[in-house]
């Protein structure tokens, strides 16, 4: 058990300090912005929660949200199963896994506006290593709506499915060997030993992809919009382009309103999920 | 028998899956797409590297990125350590609300503090310097540093410090002489997260930039024109791969280590 000591606040000061210069500060001036009107900086109205009025009446909103709520469902749904799988398939490989760790950590460290033009390369019809034959089949990436979503989603996992087995393998390779020895005295099939020994070991690490793939696939931008910029006919217009363009229109007000209001919904979502863990835990 | 034929099949889609867009890049790089002093379009060669490296600002952008990615990943390992210490080995007030506010850091959109980021940073006069982009992208690697080092830490059994206090060392003494050899593999792959998740953001790189400084991604994107020479931007992309590449090789040991603490 380790000891209760308040003095280890002093630890923490550092980094207090830190993301209080960076989050903290900048979090309070946004939702200030979004109770005025601003045309610069010295011409500053207050007009309260108008902004939000306006944001949350306009049906462009609730599409918006509705889409990025189902990109974000699409992705972890793909991804988190599939990361798991791949780490059950390689926990066999012993010291081997890690080539298969080091090639799912690649597309990792590609900067987040290369990954839109490598992949837009790759299905390009004319110099495309998989373009003529996409072009064959009819793969329409910029006029039909659900090709553009098949591509962003296949982008997306192809850039993080890496972090995900990286994570999942982790709480796997960390289960002592006895457990698994005495499963297999008992009979136990290879999903009970799933769903009772290695599910629960991994349930942390889980968490963590949970929470860091719903917010980035939640809030995705740099990527989607070099695609196709939303189209076709708003198909892939998410919650975080809208955003982008009202700041670069320099409504800023109104951007600082809807960014409050995006950052609610994500804490909600984060708080409920850490919510609902935790009383797991207590319980089981 | 018919198991490790799945799992070579599964495994030899996966690498394709994953390497194929790679492929193609490496491919375009060494590929002349457009015409140049003495090379015909649709030449395979090192033109576009030379080019590349003829360009002084693209030169330029790579020491940027450089210099705010390593200063971000000394800010995290010096502000995460000891919070990462106290995580690990005290009970205290808040500490758990401490956990839930760091992973509240760690999921707020870049995009939704690009706006007063770029404000605050103006006044204090950190827009256009290296110094602005490795503050501002503590936001989400320092939560994920504090993270992994605590659960590093943990894994050293409180015994150790015990002894060490023992024999006589001061706490800092005993923080740098026993402490952080203890853990070097895990500074390594705290380090590495860091140097990922600041090398690749391109948010807050890009507003933090207006008229100097630019980092590598947005060095990229100014090469994007009326008529773009692709061969010349995949040779860039291929190059701003090198330095994540070798983080990769350098953790892979280690990689698959440092996600054991309960968030």
């Amino acid at each position: 058990m380790q000891p209760f000591d308040n003095r280890a606040w002093f630890l923490l000061l550092p980094a207090l300090l830190l993301l209080g210069v960076v989050g903290a500060l900048p979090l309070l001036a946004v939702f200030n912005y979004g109770l005025h009107d601003i045309f610069t900086l010295q011409d500053v109205h207050w007009v309260g929660v108008e902004w939000y009025d306006d944001i949350l009446g306009s049906g462009r909103f609730w599409a918006s949200l509705g889409r990025s709520l189902l990109f974000s469902t699409l992705a972890l749904g793909i991804q988190v199963p599939l990361g798991i799988l791949i780490a059950l398939m390689i926990l066999p490989l012993g010291k081997r896994a890690i080539w298969v760790l080091m090639l799912c950590a690649l597309p990792l460290v590609v900067p987040w506006n290369m990954i839109p033009m490598m992949w837009l390369g790759l299905i390009n019809p004319e110099s495309g290593l998989l373009g003529p034959g996409l072009a064959a089949v009819g793969f329409d990436w910029k006029f039909t709506a659900i090709h553009t979503w098949a591509l962003i989603l296949a982008m997306d996992t192809w850039h993080w499915l890496g972090l995900v087995v990286i994570l999942s393998y982790a709480g796997l390779s960390a289960i002592p060997p006895a457990y698994r020895q005495a499963a297999a005295i008992d009979g136990a099939s290879r999903v009970a030993v799933f769903r009772h020994i290695e599910l629960p070991r991994i349930a942390g690490a889980l968490t963590i992809v949970f929470l860091l793939r719903f917010v980035d696939s939640f809030m995705i931008y740099t990527e989607a919009f070099a695609i196709n910029a939303g189209g076709p006919n708003d198909a892939t217009r998410f919650l975080s382009i809208e955003l982008g363009e009202e700041i670069k229109g320099f409504s800023y007000g109104q951007s600082a309103a809807r960014a409050s209001l995006y950052f609610l919904i994500v804490l909600s979502v984060v708080w409920a999920f850490v919510v609902v863990t935790r009383r797991r835990e207590v319980q089981g | 028998m018919i198991r490790t034929l799945v799992r070579v099949a599964g495994l030899l889609a996966l690498a394709g899956f994953i390497l194929l867009p790679f492929a193609q890049t490496v491919m375009v790089s060494f590929t002349a797409t457009m015409p140049h002093p003495g090379v015909v379009e649709g030449t395979i060669g090192l033109v576009n590297y030379r080019n590349l490296m003829a360009t002084p600002e693209l030169r330029a952008s790579m020491l940027n990125s450089a210099v705010y990615v390593l200063l971000n990943v000394a800010l995290c390992l010096v502000a995460g350590l000891p919070a990462a210490y106290a995580l690990a080995r005290y009970r205290f007030l808040g500490d758990r609300h401490f956990l839930l506010l760091i992973i509240a850091f760690r999921v707020t959109p870049p995009v939704v503090l690009s706006l007063p980021v770029f404000i605050l940073f103006a006044q204090i006069g950190l827009v256009n310097s290296p110094v602005g982009i490795a503050l501002v992208h503590c936001l989400f690697n320092l939560p994920v540093a504090i993270w992994i080092l605590s659960s590093f830490i943990s894994a050293v059994p409180p015994e150790f410090d015990e002894t060490a206090f023992l024999d006589g060392h001061s706490r800092t003494g005993f923080f740098f002489r026993h402490l952080i050899p203890a853990i070097a593999p895990g500074i390594g792959v705290a380090a590495f997260f860091c140097f990922i998740f600041s090398w690749v953001e391109v948010v807050f790189a890009r507003i933090l930039t207006v008229t100097a400084g630019k980092p590598i991604t947005m060095a990229i994107n100014a090469l994007f024109g009326f008529q773009t020479d692709m061969g010349l931007v995949m040779a860039m992309t291929v190059l701003s791969l090198v330095p994540g590449l070798a983080m990769i090789w350098f953790v892979r040991n280690h990689i698959a280590q440092g996600f054991t603490l309960r968030a």
